[in-house]
């Protein structure tokens, strides 16, 4: 059995005196009961594992929540999102109870009856039955969210619904995949984190963890997004030990603003500011040459390549002058140790990977991997233990060969075993390459956040599939529109279960949920998997006898059972650095990397076997000032979309009335010269549109932005509003996806321009303010 | 005299997040519309050349009561327990003054609840202490008595001004 054993945190030093360190799992206080646990979600987040502590009555019933100081990497500190729980849980609009309603009946909110969970599973099951009987199981898809336990279990498709199409349905998957497939590819690991000495017992005082001298941060806002299991505020905690930044980003973020260097690209530049940063480190001689000759592949064709990109060449396309690229190069490079975080910016885009490749490139040139401060990497027995789980046996090769996009996208479908998101929509509005009858809402509503074009997704959805359901805990547009079972979620708070902080892909640490109370019906993200699971394949689960066992196997490996570990709350995994000079990175146990030629493939071996160029290059985005030209008279502007807030977690928590207090309207941001220029005031409603669809956002005039620029929130609806159709709680209306198309991946089907648009906009003489008191009086618990 | 305490925010690292805002919310119940503290947020405006002024500072308002329920007993307020980027912190203004001498762009608040309950009910103390006298004085009529008595125009006064 794995040693699984947590240690003291380190106290934040404005701790009080009187505080719960050292307390057990779970204690008696004041005539109430307190249980630690490291949620996951839902609220929806990433699984960062924060410390909570539940305080619930004789009763069962949640009634304070309160940050665990015992929790090593946030130490009592708490987001908005997990403050706001009790509001949560108890929400008079959470849906705790299965329903149903008639097919005839899509987008009739009054139309939902009150049903059993048996009846519920006679429902999923006689569907299933019917629809596979006569298109095969490759007709159901998995529609899977971002981020939250439902969207990444991926035993949904593999073990319950046995579809090889499990599909996250954000067009070129534009989060995380491309990021992981390009570091999959050429550093033989998943996306290599930040070393924030997570891991270590000692934290950032720990004698094995140097604090970075640079930290540079790439196209990520890690502060309000928690990013992949990243405390954000790690960042900042950093900072104040004397990390000094570099930001790459076109917003002058809080974080931008308090970098050394801030280099303010136009968006979608990316892969022309990396080459350059790469080709300025080796042109003064900047980089680490003992590195380069031992441990990484093809650094004389890279040096080469990105000659084509000179600093002052990449000047003229980013929109920043040579001396700050060079002197972000200089910087970083001068580091030691630096490390380098690269976000969602780089997904969004066509021509993500290549930037991905640069990324990498300019950490291994610099000597900066798997140093104490710089990446941290995986040792070769761990990482990403999701795809792929179960699928032998519930999919079998036959069915796995049908996965949408395989043949087309191999590199794309085969290494993050997702059928293709662009390619599934084509097959579910033309049957090519076959009939799509039935949907599962995984952890997601594409209608409102995922999904580019997200009218021709509801039409999509709606006109074809004949049997959809969900399981979620509050009603959402997507579920609203389109389906015909509800199946109510557990929140974090009333599940047992296990999470790893960045998937498991770093080592910092595996945390545990606690179950303190139960609400209503509702089934956790894996209890209702396998319940599904059983009525619809029970061969696929014949080990497992109850939840415990399937926690204990996908989540533990069988190395450990929950029922042994939980009372640990948060388990540090420990941190080796330099392993690729034991052999710890490889499953060979040879040194090296876990790549074709053992080596960092500075010139990847990978992307040439897959008909990509092996060194990395800038593509335009589509559609830009330099692109189309001819296109600015009609969309002058830049868009860029979807930055994070902390009220929200997506298209999350809009019906919890002090996240909404904090940004209670879709916000865009507009250069106060620009709005100038087109006659908005700050707080006024717009209209922005370009070639593929418009949106009303509300004004928010901002240097933030520069005047080229637009940038607009994502994710909005509003659950105050009437869910009946054609536009169910006014989804249609603000989401800045309508002007997002689909199909504009790039070459190996990864990426899609969320980020990178051009655009117009136009003052509204009416408003759509949202009105605080009636989501008040809509939302408040009953005790309120 | 009895000791203050207040509130040290280090206000160069305080990025914003609210949790202070909500914290505070949840532990004394206040409805939307009503807080016990709120992050006030100057910028991003450019002081040059990119450089630019963007700070966020939380400041306590007058339903902050320094979360006396919890630092009776001994812990510190939820807003501080909370601080994503931690920088509050609780404390005697002495030794908190002591902190604010160690680093610019900090600010220290001392926090009044209710200030104007605090005052109390308004109590008049002069009763004692009249100044007129009210001697036997003889008030003749006013012959002199006219409504304008600047002339006939109120520009005087203001009220023909543009």
């Amino acid at each position: 059995m794995a040693e699984m054993k947590a240690s003291s945190a380190v106290p934040l030093s404005t701790l009080a005196d009187v505080n719960d360190l050292g307390k057990p799992w779970r204690w008696e206080e004041d005539g109430m009961t307190v249980t630690r646990t490291a949620p996951w979600s839902p609220p929806g987040c990433h699984p960062v594992a924060c410390g909570l502590k539940l305080y619930t009555d004789k009763d069962g019933k949640l009634v304070k929540v309160e940050g665990d100081e015992n929790q090593p990497i946030t130490q009592g500190r708490l987001c908005v999102r997990c403050l706001t729980l009790k509001d949560y849980i108890y929400n008079p609009s959470r849906i705790i109870h299965p329903m149903k309603r008639a097919r005839e009946d899509r987008g009739n909110p009054d139309a939902w009856e009150q049903c059993t969970w048996e009846e519920a599973l006679d429902i999923i099951e006689e569907n299933y039955k019917r629809i596979t009987e006569e298109y095969g199981r490759e007709s159901i898809v998995c529609f899977a969210g971002t981020g939250r336990e439902g969207g990444t279990l991926a035993a949904w498709g593999s073990a319950a619904l046995c579809t090889p199409n499990f599909c996250y349905s954000q067009s070129g998957y534009a989060c995380y995949c491309p990021r992981l497939a390009a570091s999959a590819y050429t550093l033989g690991c998943p996306y290599p984190e930040i070393d924030y000495a997570g891991g270590l017992a000692g934290r950032y005082d720990d004698p094995a963890f140097e604090v970075p001298e640079v930290l540079m941060i790439w196209g990520k806002d890690p502060l309000a997004s928690n990013p992949d299991g990243f405390f954000g505020h790690a960042v900042v905690d950093m900072m104040r030990r004397g990390t000094r930044l570099i930001v790459v980003d076109p917003r002058a973020t809080w974080l931008a603003t308090h970098a050394d260097i801030h280099v303010r690209l136009r968006p979608g530049t990316d892969a022309a500011f990396g080459m350059a940063m790469i080709n300025t480190i080796i042109e003064e001689d900047l980089y680490d040459h003992d590195f380069v000759e031992y441990w990484c592949y093809g650094f004389e064709a890279l040096a080469e390549r990105v000659k084509d990109m000179p600093a002052e060449k990449a000047a003229d396309i980013i929109g920043v002058p040579a001396e700050t690229i060079k002197a972000a190069a200089r910087m970083y490079a001068a580091g030691t140790p630096s490390a380098l975080q690269w976000g969602l910016a780089f997904d969004q885009k066509a021509n993500g990977m290549q930037c991905g490749h640069c990324a990498i490139a300019l950490m291994s040139i610099t000597g900066n991997v798997d140093v104490p401060g710089g990446q941290v990497l995986p040792p070769a027995n761990s990482g990403l233990n999701e795809a792929g789980f179960l699928m032998k046996k519930g999919l079998g090769a036959e069915l796995m060969a049908k996965t949408i996009g395989l043949k087309e996208y191999p590199a794309y479908v085969n290494t993050i075993l997702n059928s293709h998101a662009d390619l599934t929509l084509r097959a579910m509005e033309t049957g090519d390459p076959y009939p799509i009858k039935m949907g599962f809402y995984a952890g997601n509503n594409l209608m409102s956040c995922t999904s580019a074009e997200p009218r021709r997704w509801h039409d999509a959805i709606v006109n074809n599939l004949d049997f959809c359901f969900t399981l979620e805990t509050f009603m959402t547009p997507s579920a609203q529109a389109s389906c015909e079972v509800f199946l109510p979620l557990s929140t974090a708070a009333e599940e047992d279960g296990v999470d790893f902080t960045h998937y498991g892909g770093t080592p910092v640490g595996t945390g545990f949920m606690n179950k303190a109370l139960q609400v209503g019906e509702c089934k956790t993200d894996m209890e209702a998997c396998m319940a599904v699971g059983k009525r619809l394949n029970p061969s696929v689960w014949d080990e497992y006898d109850d939840v415990y066992d399937f926690i204990d196997h996908l989540r533990l490996k069988k190395r450990n059972k929950f029922k042994d570990v939980h009372e640990e709350v948060f388990v540090q995994t420990g941190v080796e650095y330099y392993k690729n000079e034991i052999g710890k990175l490889r499953s060979d146990g040879q040194p090296g990397f876990n790549t074709p030629t053992g080596r960092i493939e500075l010139y990847s071996t990978i992307f040439e076997q897959f008909g990509d160029d092996p060194l990395p290059y800038y593509l335009e985005p589509q559609y830009s000032p330099k692109s189309t030209p001819e296109l600015l008279k009609d969309y002058p502007l830049v868009l860029t979309t979807g930055a994070r807030t902390y009220a929200f977690f997506h298209s999350e928590n809009r019906q919890i009335p002090y996240c909404r207090e904090l940004n209670p309207d879709p916000l865009i941001e507009i250069n106060p010269e620009t709005a100038r220029a087109y006659g908005i005031s700050n707080g006024q409603w717009v209209e922005v549109w370009n070639q593929f669809g418009s949106a009303k956002l509300k004004a928010k005039i901002s240097q933030i932005v520069d005047e080229n620029t637009v940038h607009a929130q994502h994710g909005w609806w509003f659950p105050e509003e009437s869910g009946n159709e054609p536009d169910p709680y006014g989804t249609f209306r603000s989401n800045i996806n309508n002007l997002v198309p689909n199909f504009h991946f790039g070459k190996l089907g990864f990426g899609a321009p969320f980020k990178c648009l051009l655009c117009n906009i136009k003052p509204l003489k009416e408003s759509y303010d949202t009105d605080m008191k009636r989501v008040w009086e809509m939302f408040k618990r009953e005790d309120q | 005299m009895e000791e203050r305490y207040g509130l040290l925010i280090d206000f160069e690292y305080c990025t914003g997040c609210q949790s202070c805002e909500v914290a505070c919310k949840e532990e004394h119940g206040y409805p939307v519309g009503q807080w016990g503290i709120r992050v006030h947020e100057d910028g991003p405006w450019e002081i040059a050349d990119g450089v630019f002024n963007f700070s966020k500072i939380p400041a306590p308002t007058d339903l902050c009561d320094l979360c006396a329920a919890r630092t009776e007993k001994g812990r510190e307020p939820s807003c501080v327990h909370h601080c994503l980027a931690n920088v509050m912190k609780y404390g005697k203004v002495g030794d908190l003054a002591q902190e604010l001498n160690k680093k610019g762009k900090q600010v220290l608040f001392v926090p009044q609840y209710l200030p104007l309950q605090a005052k109390g009910a308004f109590e008049s103390k002069g009763k004692e202490n009249r100044r007129h006298t009210f001697l036997t004085t003889e008030v003749s009529e006013n012959a002199a008595f006219e409504t304008a008595t600047h002339g006939d125009t109120h520009l005087d006064i203001g009220m023909n001004e543009e």
